[in-house]
């Protein structure tokens, strides 16, 4: 019994400080040295922030040089494929066109409608805009997916104004907020992610609430009123409550599903290659 | 002239388990599926840190896997260190596997990958709800791990090709 244990105690400490011929540390230095560089990376420190946001940058950088090759396959690989179905796009479309063309005597209508919904847009976006002090455009430098963190890297950073917890915009829909600031670079968290927290109020009910990301493509809504009522379709926007996002920037559309309402959202995070970081004065130490 | 091309491509040859985890650390490409198919996810680096420390310690080597952890750490937004020890956790039970086993198969490497995703995934896990304000999904972990050991045959036949073809012999 003794002798299985000592030999048990022998092959451990031959696999953590035995070293090979070109290995110059053991698995047991480098396993203090990871647990040293977490807990140093934890507890907030001047030093280890600047040291990190240089790493931060330096490795965003060659990361999004290394992942050239891999975006110009995939645009290469879009472009064939638009070429390939040119044909057929063309043949849907003359089909389409028919049905357009029979339904010619609808399109007064329609115009009448699209005139109104434009106005719509156009005063709601003065509204937006009004509220906005300056924002920065910025380019998705990055965009791994991770099956436990959603969030994207910027290509602009510190140098460029970015703060901490300022919100993110793809068009005119909210999209995330900026969670870490190097001085060339910036990751947002977007509002899928599971540790986003939002809060919201909706369109027509007027109705507080936080939207809370759920690690799926639609975040929930959260600590709504007892007795609340809601439509489905109705619109989310920010409330402006944390003092950090302006209020009345359009999120989403609700939904239910399994007793649970839920959003889906307007900007679509797979699909984002430019945003606009929202200069707000306000910074958030709630990270 | 041609011993010296043969002993660069051999190092390059050598090098390729080293490149491809950190290209899998710093680059966009990913083995998360989502978009597919909700679960689909894997953790690639596990399987390469645990095939080749099995096979072959010296040519992946602790260095890289830490280095490797670091950059994976950097890119993900994870707090540094994280992912290093998770790679180290699963470089550790390799090699005690390697050190207490005779013959190898590809039953008992996958059989014994079991323990060391187990590990991995706890410390990973341990690491994260305590030490740090991110929050994770428990089914995502659990998936992620269930395709990571189920896919581990496949690549165990891929780079077995790769060390066959390149010459690469298992250091038993």
């Amino acid at each position: 019994m003794s002798s299985s244990r000592d030999d048990f105690g022998i092959v451990i400490r031959s696999a953590l400080l035995q070293r090979g011929a070109k290995q110059k540390f053991s698995l047991f230095f480098l396993i203090c040295l990871s647990i040293l560089i977490f807990f140093l990376d934890s507890f907030p420190s001047k030093i280890m922030d600047k040291t990190r946001s240089l790493l931060n940058d330096g490795i965003y950088l060659t990361s999004s040089i290394a992942t050239s090759p891999i975006k110009f396959i995939s645009f290469l690989k879009d472009k064939t494929q638009d070429h390939v179905f040119t044909y057929q796009e063309n043949k849907i479309l003359k089909e389409e066109l028919k049905k357009f063309k029979q339904k010619d005597f609808q399109n007064e209508f329609l115009l009448t409608e699209n005139k109104s919904l434009k106005k719509a847009v156009e005063s709601s976006q003065e509204v937006l805009e009004s509220n906005i002090l300056d924002n920065v455009s910025a380019k998705v430098l990055l965009d791994k997916e991770s099956p436990f963190l959603k969030s994207l890297i910027l290509n602009k950073g510190s140098r460029s104004g970015i703060k901490k917890g300022m919100p993110v915009l793809d068009q005119n829909y909210l999209a995330g907020r900026v969670v870490e600031v190097n001085y060339l670079s910036s990751r947002i968290l977007l509002l899928d992610d599971l540790n986003s927290k939002i809060p919201v109020i909706v369109g027509n009910s007027a109705l507080h609430a936080i939207l809370s990301g759920s690690g799926d493509e639609s975040p929930k809504l959260e600590y709504l009123p007892e007795g609340f009522e809601l439509k489905d379709y109705s619109t989310v926007y920010t409330s402006g409550k944390d003092g950090i996002f302006p209020n009345g920037i359009p999120v989403g559309k609700i939904f239910f599903e399994n007793n649970e309402v839920r959003v889906k959202l307007f900007s679509d995070s797979n699909q984002l290659s430019f945003v606009h970081v929202i200069l707000t004065n306000s910074e958030s130490n709630k990270f | 002239m041609a011993i010296i091309f043969r002993n660069f491509r051999r190092q390059l040859v050598n090098l390729g388990p080293v490149i491809l985890l950190y290209f899998l650390a710093i680059t966009e490409l990913d083995t998360e599926f989502s978009n597919h198919f909700t679960i689909l996810s894997f953790n690639l680096q596990f399987v390469i840190i645990y095939y080749w420390m099995l096979r072959d310690p010296p040519l992946l080597g602790n260095g890289h896997v830490f280095f490797a952890g670091i950059i994976n750490d950097i890119i993900m937004g994870l707090p540094m260190g994280t992912s290093s020890l998770t790679y180290l956790v699963i470089s550790f039970v390799a090699i005690y596997i390697k050190n207490v086993t005779v013959k190898m198969t590809l039953f008992t490497d996958w059989f014994t990958f079991i323990i060391g995703i187990f590990f991995a995934n706890l410390t990973y896990l341990l690491l994260i709800s305590n030490f740090s304000d991110l929050s994770i999904t428990y089914s995502n972990l659990f998936y992620n791990s269930l395709f990571t050991f189920l896919f581990y045959p496949l690549f165990w036949l891929i780079f077995n090709w790769y060390g066959f073809l390149t010459g690469i012999k298992r250091n038993d």
